[in-house]
């Protein structure tokens, strides 16, 4: 096959773009050579990537809108700390802004591509040491670069008495996803809260170490979450205010049993019902896993493509979602508990949820016990096994598909679910896009993930889909509920909307920033955070 | 909606015939009474390990490589498999060609292009993602067309 007449074809289709050079602010060409040269020295001329196709693989590829408006410079790619510090030092002596990824895989949020253009890349998936992996405690020290299926085949081989909580996208990096505020689906779900014990390199190249790591050998860094004094541990989670090198995260030990409870719901109102009868069960230690409800387009999205359902363009209608049902024999939403634990306690707990949800709904609970040793499948998300699969919902609209994530935060009850919901659904539903809905309890709280899925090859609905997402922003605030996590294209857009007392926390947060990286190196833009240097970007390449 | 069910059954059919091994499980046992669906997904396809040594020269094989470094979604029920194996029944080939390691009809040129590229929903890969050493050696393992 001829390689030219590929490139080409890959063109027409968007593909391959050959991104040229963006500068970041006020880099001269010459200056950014001099940069490039210094951080070979350091990491060695092939892991500093500046070709333009480097630059396109490091862009968003679900992008709203042109890849070029959060186009990188390049990327460079360190193996240790030592190598972070002198990259650090570089990045600071030439005015090299960097943006920091574990693994780069941060789909539906910007994969790797950074919020301000310009910015090189510093790329930590060379990074991917398992330092430590203690079953006895149930805890792991790890590099940003490790994948979640790095650490699962290495607890399979060892056959260590370990669960994960892994993510739907189960290619990204284990403290990349934490930093991010993450979830997962079993008792440790949230993720950010697995974190224990920190090493840090600061924006002058200091290095620190968090909690009871402060103290040099330490035996109990990764057990204990506190600083002796002020903690700093959730600072550096979707932040720009230094590069996480290497964590302690905790792990679940390995349930000697596991049941499943699964339960069709029939209407889309009834999430009201289902997650005030959940969430009691969640905060009373019955239920410990972070509980999925997803809505059936979850399903479907497995089966086939929207054209095999639906072939007209504009939202599925309501009529035609209501024979869906009735012929795939799903309901609205899929409840899927499962409960971890000694088997006794475990059959304890399904009386008392059986018999919660019968008060609602007569249909009988399908009930699928899993006991230690017994095999697991690539779909047992809420049996840690990680799995990219979940990304195959993409090819439901086909094309050059992708997915933006629209994810309110909600307090876990009916009131609140069902306000934003019904919000959401109406304008999701004026801007003629279908509905895919999830929530997930994850405590007193539930992230209600709507999936917005297009073809980036079709312009119109790129446009359609950055209105919607804008005009569902504005509503959610309006109404008292932020996103817990964005893309890089509206990160300024949700950090304006934490607006109490004229942005106290923004303000406060970038005095530190400008305090710990005064050349404002580290990420600038980030969550809306921006250095004094980079001040006059906020506001600049919005989605 | 003819269409919509064979398109169904063409899938269950290609999921079931892709080499992955069905495995019996308690899922399996405790849908009794339920209508029969689709074969349970295979269990996790362990990759190959990525031996220690300068990427930039690897020593590893082409096979290895593509173990490892495309695993996530090329091995048995991943992602890529997944939809490769879609359109290769619907252009009327077995469906055990959403394999890539089982094509016939690839070029090592072609490989590479789609991986530094892009096609569809495989998205382009860095060159931390994969080096141009250890492409080489995937796209000359799969690259067995002409």
């Amino acid at each position: 096959m001829d390689e030219g007449a590929n490139r080409n074809a890959f063109r027409e289709r968007g593909e391959g773009t050959d991104m040229q050079l963006t500068l970041p602010p006020r880099l001269s060409p010459q200056g950014f050579d001099a940069a490039v040269k210094a951080l070979q020295g350091v990491v060695g001329a092939g892991w500093v990537m500046t070709t333009d196709q480097d630059r396109d693989a490091y862009a968003d590829i679900y992008a709203p809108g042109p890849e070029t408006l959060w186009g990188a410079s390049g990327a460079v790619a360190p193996s240790t700390v030592e190598e972070i510090q002198a990259v650090v030092r570089i990045a600071n002596e030439h005015k090299l802004p960097l943006w920091t990824v574990a693994r780069g895989k941060n789909l539906g949020y910007g994969t790797a591509a950074p919020r301000m253009p310009g910015s090189m890349v510093l790329d930590l998936g060379r990074m991917d040491k398992i330092i430590e992996l203690d079953p006895e405690l149930g805890y792991c020290v790890i590099e940003p670069g490790v994948g979640f299926i790095d650490l699962y085949e290495r607890i399979q081989r060892e056959k260590l008495p370990l669960m994960m909580s892994v993510p739907g996208n189960g290619w990204g990096s284990v403290l990349g996803n934490a930093l991010d505020h993450g979830i997962g689906y079993t008792p440790y779900g949230v993720h950010a809260k697995n974190i224990c014990g920190m090493e840090v390199v600061l924006g002058t190249g200091d290095l620190i170490r968090t909690g009871l790591g402060a103290m040099e050998k330490n035996h109990a860094w990764h057990m204990f979450p506190f600083n002796y004094g002020p903690s700093w541990d959730q600072m550096f989670s979707q932040s720009n205010l230094g590069i996480v090198t290497k964590a302690g995260m905790w792990l679940m030990p390995e349930p000697d049993s596991s049941l499943e409870l699964n339960l069709d719901i029939p209407e889309a109102e009834d999430i009201g019902w289902v997650v005030d009868t959940l969430t009691p069960l969640k905060l009373s230690g019955i239920i410990d896993q972070s509980i999925f409800i997803p809505s059936w387009l979850g399903k479907m999205v497995i089966l086939g493509q929207r054209k095999d359902f639906w072939d007209k363009p504009g939202a599925i209608p309501d009529w035609r979602v209501a024979e869906l049902l009735k012929e795939h024999k799903l309901g609205y939403w899929k409840v899927q508990i499962r409960v971890y634990g000694d088997e006794a306690v475990n059959k304890a707990k399904a009386e008392v949820i059986k018999a919660t949800f019968k008060k609602h709904i007569a249909t009988p609970m399908e009930e699928v016990w899993w006991r230690r040793g017994d095999p697991t499948n690539v779909m047992d998300t809420t049996l840690g096994v990680p799995s990219a699969v979940p990304l195959q919902m993409g090819d439901w609209v086909g094309g050059k598909s992708a997915h933006l994530g629209f994810s309110p935060v909600v307090p876990a009850t009916s009131r609140h679910v069902l306000d934003q919901m019904k919000r959401s659904r109406k304008i999701i539903s004026d801007h003629d896009v279908d509905f895919y809905a999830s929530f997930t309890i994850g405590g007193r709280f539930a992230n209600n993930v709507n999936m917005l899925m297009y073809d980036r090859d079709n312009p119109g609905q790129v446009e359609a889909i950055k209105k919607l997402f804008n005009a569902l922003i504005a509503d959610a605030a309006a109404n008292g509920y932020a996103e817990y996590r964005t893309h890089i294209g509206w990160m300024d857009t949700i950090a304006d909307t934490f607006d109490f007392n004229d942005h106290s926390m923004r303000r406060m947060t970038e005095k530190v920033k400008d305090a710990l990286d005064p050349n404002g190196i580290l990420s600038p833009g980030k969550q809306g955070i921006w250095p004094t240097a980079y001040a006059d970007q906020r506001g600049k390449a919005l989605a | 909606m003819r269409g919509v069910r064979t398109g169904l059954v063409a899938l269950s059919i290609a999921l079931a015939l892709t080499g992955c091994k069905v495995v019996e499980t308690d899922n399996k046992a405790q849908a009794d009474g339920a209508p029969a669906g689709p074969p349970p997904p295979p269990p996790h396809q362990m990759r190959a390990e990525m031996a220690a040594g300068d990427r930039l020269h690897t020593t590893m094989t082409g096979e290895d490589l593509f173990s490892n470094r495309c695993g996530t979604c090329h091995l048995d029920w991943g992602m890529g498999t997944n939809l490769i194996t879609k359109q290769q029944v619907a252009l009327g080939r077995p469906p055990s060609m959403g394999l890539l390691a089982n094509r016939d009809d690839l070029t090592a040129d072609y490989v590479k292009s789609v991986a530094r590229m892009g096609k569809g929903a495989m998205p382009r890969q860095t060159r931390v993602d994969v080096t141009d050493a250890e492409l080489d050696r995937i796209a000359a393992y799969l690259g067995k067309g002409k």
